[in-house]
């Protein structure tokens, strides 16, 4: 039972990418999309805020943290949807995942966590895929320039 | 304007979720990640919101409802994968599977819905990529 929760969490992030590129499709609004996007589940969160058996109190160093870390996933997803209007949709989606070595690398560095092999093997392939996929981006755009049909 | 807007991605998705990890590492109750979570959305959607408001933009049926279902599939994840660690299955099998699994399924989506054609450079790109999210996963 477990593993086919795992399976439907794979599904349900790869129709989210899939969803982000559709709307795109249906030219919605960039900022729009992202806005009714985080409206939502503020909306869900809230609702299970005020739910909770016991008040929460809350060191303001909290709220500060909240409200940045917020700013920045809002600025992300802009820019994941802005991306896929110029590029590719699974390179988009590849490096909204890929960022998850940022909070390792920094993890690292703040919190002395351990360097594993893992870790660094997985650090070295991130730094040539993006490598590969900016390559990839600029051989794009030069066939492009010499050929306009393929831009189409 | 892509490198920028991959380097944007990079950057400010990445540090998003950090926030948990500090609220981890503050030892404070399981509790607080709900107003947490509702502050974090909250901020997201003020810097969205604001500079839309100042130009007078609206938001369309489309927007709302793509937006919407964008929203029910996050939480569906999360819940997904909350429910996966609850049934006993590790976390270093719980997010390869999901993560790399929704990378696959954007890629395939990507060619055979939107019919996205990628390049050799792009291609080994997207695949070591996959490795580098799977063994990040697994560590």
């Amino acid at each position: 039972m477990g593993l086919f929760f795992c399976f439907l969490g794979a599904i349900s992030f790869g129709l989210l990418g899939t969803a982000f590129k559709a709307a795109e499709r249906r030219k919605a609004n960039a900022a729009g999309l992202v806005i009714a996007c985080f409206a939502w589940p503020a909306l869900i969160m809230l609702t299970r805020t005020l739910l909770l058996k016991s008040s929460v109190h809350l060191p303001g160093k909290v709220y500060v943290i909240a409200v940045v870390f917020g700013m920045c996933a809002a600025i992300a997803s802009l820019a994941f949807q802005l991306s896929i209007s110029i590029g590719k949709v699974t390179v988009g989606w590849l490096m909204m995942n890929l960022s998850a070595g940022i909070p390792a690398i920094v993890s690292i560095w703040v919190y002395h966590e351990r360097l594993t092999l893992f870790k660094g093997v997985a650090f070295a392939l991130i730094v040539i895929s993006i490598g590969l996929l900016c390559y990839g981006q600029v051989m794009e755009r030069r066939a492009v320039t010499e050929d306009p049909a393929r831009g189409e | 304007m892509w490198f920028l807007l991959m380097l944007v991605i990079l950057l400010t998705n990445g540090m998003s979720s950090f926030g948990l990890k500090m609220l981890a590492a503050w030892g404070l109750p399981a509790s607080v990640k709900y107003p947490y979570l509702t502050l974090w959305y909250t901020g997201g959607l003020v810097v969205i919101a604001l500079p839309m408001l100042f130009k007078g933009m609206r938001l369309g049926k489309t927007e709302i409802g793509w937006g919407a279902l964008a929203g029910v599939l996050s939480i569906g994840g999360q819940v997904a994968m909350a429910a996966a660690l609850t049934a006993g299955v590790p976390g270093h099998v719980v997010f390869p599977i999901a993560i790399g699994g929704s990378i696959f399924l954007v890629a395939l989506s990507a060619r055979l819905v939107f019919g996205e054609r990628m390049n050799t450079p792009t291609v080994l790109g997207v695949l070591l990529g996959l490795v580098a999210v799977v063994l990040l996963g697994l560590s």
